[in-house]
């Protein structure tokens, strides 16, 4: 079954064409062919197909509807974001990472200020630390329903996805309040975050953090003991832990497998060694076990969440550091000294020391890293995004390998691919 | 090897879970409870949304009795992630000395990020509540100042909120 040279495939067309003709002239509508290669079939499927969530494309040759081979083509939605943070400063550079996973763009403006943070040397308040991990985490649950509801939808279960659409509703206008906008949120910032957040918003987190359990309860019996749901899940996409590791996996699709890797515990970023959580791994390494992960996740997240909110304290949120960080509004208004600051920050950045960077946190999809080289001038000399999606759909030849073409569905929406981060 | 797995998963299934009617019937059940429970839907343009002053909407400029509060430092202008604005400077006798003769925000290529309110030195710029933002041609899209200030009573809500929090 090998296709790869030029004329074996020329040879094969013209044996099919002749069985073809011959048949036609013999007037029998039936094309029997006894070598198996006779039967194989190209399908293209994406970029524009619903259950590759996004502009994926994957190529499939096929034998009847068992996969043979399986290539994703990644890049439809390609916009250099990499090429585009040589030409701006650290700070303009934020809004940008809210169109990388768009589903966690919170979790993204905390890696990259995270990121910058580490190039330039800046320590940050202690309030700003837990206002980060709160809304990480927020953005952590609104990623997972949004993986769970669409799992469930691409494998049949259209009511999932419109169940977990309204308790992300009711996520995004938290978001609202805590940053001003529901999608694009670029509320990290140099030193902090953007604003606080006020009692009454932190009061709204508790309520919806109180009852999100119930209704997870309730999504939880409508498909986990569904048998059509089980079968189109379990034994489908199967990896082992070995071949997940050598491919480089990382979050979700690599706790599925049974590996307990998680950087929040491996390398305790932020305030994550004084909460106490559990990182949830499944031994089986199918869809089954991907998405159990994810559901599960979505627990310990809300046991984060209600820790933060019980520890956190009162403070600034912004790093009072002149030459790195933009000052206080209202200092601005009144200083001589901040006004300098605020116009010598925004036209030339802060001034990093000359050095290489990485900086990685556990994002919804995996370990997002941000690999920064800087030359000492306000924008970075290079701006490397180890994106988990990119890497994590790099399994999906190996998983959908011998099985059936629905399975395919499955097995992506198992992997939670987010194009935007996938192709930058 | 995934048979295998297979027939793991469904003996965990009880008997009347491997029928799968009674299952069925469960899930109708469930579905059907969904129906007595309040809709969640808003029925948009009949019922309007009023946002917070949290809220970063359409961004405009701050006007009092005695005119606009810019002094066209062009600060915005060089933040803004997506180039949407432009400033042009000119002197006036007023006690501030400049004033901004032309400015322009393409909202065609705002990306309401309000950076611009963020570094804006005289609480000149600020993000309003606008949300429903339509226009017919691209050229309209491209906002002077007569459709940008807006008066400093219908601002307070956000003023309050970046004096706050910011």
């Amino acid at each position: 079954m090998n296709l790869n040279s030029y004329t074996e495939i020329v040879k094969l067309n013209k044996v099919r064409q002749e069985k073809i003709y011959s048949a036609l002239l013999d007037k029998n509508t039936s094309i029997h062919s006894d070598d198996p290669l006779d039967n194989e079939m190209i399908l293209n499927m994406g970029p524009q197909h619903p259950a590759t969530h996004g502009v994926l494309r994957v190529l499939l040759r096929l034998d009847g509807e068992t996969i043979i081979k399986c290539v994703p083509e990644l890049g439809y939605l390609h916009r250099g974001y990499e090429k585009l943070a040589e030409n701006v400063t650290f700070h303009e550079f934020i809004p940008h990472t809210d169109r990388l996973d768009y589903l966690a763009p919170l979790s993204n403006n905390v890696a990259i200020a995270m990121a910058f943070e580490n190039v330039l040397g800046v320590e940050i308040p202690e309030r700003a630390t837990w206002v980060r991990m709160l809304v990480s985490e927020l953005a952590r649950i609104s990623s997972h329903l949004m993986a769970m509801g669409a799992t469930c939808m691409d494998v049949g279960a259209l009511t999932l996805l419109l169940w977990a659409f309204i308790e992300r509703e009711k996520l995004y206008d938290i978001f609202e309040l805590v940053c001003g906008a529901r999608f694009t949120t670029s509320y990290a910032r140099i030193g902090g975050v953007a604003n606080d957040i006020d009692s009454g918003t932190l009061a709204k987190i508790k309520d919806w953090a109180n009852q999100f359990p119930k209704e997870l309860e309730y999504f939880e019996k409508l498909v986990h003991r569904n048998r059509i749901f089980i079968d189109r899940m379990a034994g489908v996409g199967k990896l082992t832990p070995q071949q997940a590791i050598s491919l480089g996996l990382t979050g979700p699709v690599l706790r599925g497998s049974g590996i307990p890797n998680d950087l929040r515990k491996d390398m305790p970023y932020m305030f994550y060694d004084k909460v106490d959580f559990n990182v949830i791994t499944f031994d089986e390494g199918d869809s089954w076990a991907r998405y159990m992960v994810r559901v599960n996740e979505m627990k310990e997240s809300l046991k984060i969440i209600h820790q933060v909110l019980d520890m956190m304290q009162s403070g600034p949120t912004m790093a009072n550091n002149a030459r790195k960080v933009l000052p206080k509004k209202a200092e601005v208004y009144t200083k001589m000294e901040e006004l300098i600051s605020d116009f010598m920050l925004i036209n030339y950045g802060a001034q990093p020391a000359i050095g290489e960077t990485y900086t990685a946190i556990e994002s919804p999809k995996g370990e997002l890293g941000f690999f920064i080289v800087s030359d000492g001038s306000g924008n970075p000399w290079k701006l490397k995004i180890r994106s988990a999606c990119s890497s994590n759909l790099q399994s999906l030849p190996l998983m959908s390998k011998g099985a059936m073409l629905s399975d395919v569905v499955a097995i992506i929406g198992s992997i939670d691919p987010i194009m935007g981060e996938a192709d930058k | 090897m995934s048979s295998e797995n297979k027939e793991k998963q469904s003996e965990r299934l009880s008997f009347w879970e491997k029928l799968y009617l009674p299952e069925i019937a469960r899930g109708l059940g469930i579905t059907f409870k969904q129906m007595f429970k309040p809709s969640f839907t808003r029925q948009y343009p009949e019922e309007r949304w009023e946002p917070t002053g949290s809220y970063r909407g359409r961004p405009v400029l701050v006007m009092e009795e005695s005119g606009e509060r810019c002094v066209a430092c062009g600060l915005c202008s060089r933040v803004c992630p997506a180039l949407a604005i432009e400033v042009q400077a000119a002197e006036t006798e007023k006690e501030k000395e400049r004033y901004p003769i032309k400015f322009e925000i393409n909202m065609i290529r705002c990306i309401y990020c309000a950076y611009c309110e963020e570094v804006c030195p005289e609480e000149a710029i600020v993000m309003s509540k606008d949300y429903d933002i339509i226009f017919t041609d691209p050229q309209e899209a491209v906002l002077g100042k007569e459709k940008l200030l807006v008066p400093i009573e219908k601002l307070q809500d956000r003023l309050e909120f970046l004096r706050q929090y910011k």
